[in-house]
């Protein structure tokens, strides 16, 4: 349990600003809509259509990668930096357990981010008169949730790799930009899912692009892969603080 | 000098690990040109077509590479004093013989000479590598881009060296820096200001405003947008300016 709080206690400026910006964003997007959607969306869209665009495809998505990103940041090498490892390392609790828990926390603050879009459209709405079908915002949480794992763990093992003081940041920052580049490769593309694309569902079978609407079940096995591959940069980052040598 | 060294080898490796994705990714884009450019032309809605102007434009000045470009500033502008008071190392800087202002004003130069490095390599790279390709990208078009970069960026790089005046936290300014800089692209965005064309992220890629010659074959910009790059100049000075009155009255 104290570890759960010493993670909270590392992150949560982090993920309260993230919050937030992002509940922020959300507010404005609904209740400024007709000003926003004149200058970002397309103005004949419908609303589901504006909501999509500059929510679950572009505005908002991307920022919420980025902060995904720096939620993974963090962990014994920094704070070896800081002279605070030893505390951490002369508690009774095995490396792989600092690891896990702070991997947990950081994917529980991710679930609630990417819950905080549904909740705020759906729930603000009714106020400009409209409305956004919960279960589409839900389905696209679930989409956020695990994409944005995936995410989060490239900071994350950045973070047990690189040392110096944003250092991890701005390497994970760039994996993120070299894997979106190299999974738009034709030879990649056909083996490799676009992380982007799964989260807006641009593009994919799962999404009608006529209405912005998710249709049938979500990709599961999709999902199940990304979860698959995020639990094992996990556990490499495991392996990588344990032969830490200090 | 020694404070030169010092900024320097607090920024160093962000700035170096920068420079090496930034020359990595432009050269990827030229070398592998035909692929790219093969790929590109079967998406739906990608503008793509014989020119190499137009993909030099796509990838490097409107797509990829500036995006890599704009996040990299947000980490050079990182750092200074109530981060070394965090660490516990800001009396030893402070207790050197050289005011507040040199010292903040030093750290600025040596980022604005990194930020002016970075923005200024693509513009080396891609014209050069683009012959040894046969192909020619104009050195006169990349350098104006560069300019924009240049400008541009310093607006970037003032906003986060503000906010890590301002605040201790480790990741707190950056994550600051990015949703400022979010709001401040939504407000700009919307529709009462959008005659005014204030959008950083349209101004830096000329969004809007490449025209193509005669054989539509290349494609390049107009006069660099002055007034608006202006008035970014003028919002960066008024930034690094506060963050130097900050740190002055710094209560430590």
């Amino acid at each position: 349990m104290m570890l759960c709080y010493k993670a909270w206690r590392e992150s949560r400026t982090r993920f309260l600003v993230s919050a937030l910006t992002l509940a922020g964003f959300c507010c404005a997007f609904v209740l400024y809509h007709h000003d926003a959607r004149t200058g970002i969306g397309d103005q004949s869209a419908s609303y589901a259509g504006y909501i999509w665009h500059i929510t679950y495809k572009s505005y908002l998505r991307d920022l919420f990668v980025l902060l995904a990103l720096l939620l993974g940041a963090g962990g014994l090498l920094r704070e070896r930096s800081y002279r605070t490892s030893a505390f951490t390392l002369a508690l009774p609790q095995t490396r792989w357990r600092l690891v896990s828990v702070r991997a947990a926390v950081g994917m529980a603050e991710l679930g609630m981010l990417s819950l905080l879009p549904a909740l705020v459209i759906v729930s603000l709405s009714p106020l400009i008169h409209e409305s956004y079908p919960l279960m589409q915002a839900l389905k696209f949480s679930v989409l956020w949730t695990i994409c944005g794992t995936f995410i989060f763990m490239i900071g994350f093992l950045s973070s047990v790799i690189f040392d110096g003081e944003y250092t991890a940041s701005l390497v994970g920052f760039f994996a993120l930009l070299l894997y979106s580049a190299v999974v738009d490769l034709p030879a990649v593309e056909r083996y490799v899912g676009d992380i982007h694309d799964i989260m807006s569902g641009a593009g994919m079978p799962y999404f009608r692009q006529d209405a912005f609407v998710l249709a049938g079940p979500l990709p599961w096995s999709t999902l199940a892969n990304i979860l698959l591959v995020s639990l094992v940069m996990a556990a490499f980052a495991g392996v990588i603080t344990r032969r830490q040598d200090f | 000098m020694m404070l030169w060294h010092k900024a320097w080898r607090e920024t160093r490796t962000r700035f170096l690990v920068s420079a090496v994705a930034l020359v990595a990714f432009s050269a990827a884009i030229v070398l592998a040109q035909v692929p790219i450019r093969e790929h590109a032309a079967a998406l739906p809605g990608f503008r793509s077509g014989p020119s190499y102007s137009l993909h030099i434009y796509n990838f490097v000045y409107s797509g990829l590479l500036k995006t890599a470009f704009i996040w990299m500033i947000f980490f050079l502008g990182l750092g200074g004093l109530p981060r070394e008071q965090a660490q516990g190392t800001a009396g030893f800087t402070l207790a050197l013989p050289v005011s507040r202002l040199r010292l903040v004003s030093v750290r600025m130069a040596v980022g604005l000479a990194e930020l002016t490095a970075l923005a200024l390599a693509p513009a080396l790279i891609i014209p050069a590598l683009s012959l040894a390709i046969h192909q020619y990208y104009p050195l006169s078009e990349a350098l104006h881009f560069s300019v924009l970069w240049i400008i541009c960026g310093t607006t970037i790089y003032a906003m986060t060296f503000l906010f890590s005046a301002m605040l201790g936290g480790e990741y707190t300014a950056l994550v600051v820096s990015i949703v400022v800089f979010f709001v401040l692209d939504l407000i700009v965005s919307l529709a009462p200001l959008q005659p005014y064309r204030l959008k950083l992220l349209h101004i830096i890629s000329e969004f809007g405003t490449m025209r193509w010659d005669a054989q539509h074959l290349v494609l390049s910009s107009g006069p660099l947008p002055w007034a608006r790059l202006a008035i970014f100049s003028v919002a960066s000075v008024a930034m690094l300016w506060t963050a130097v009155r900050v740190t002055q009255r710094q209560n430590f």
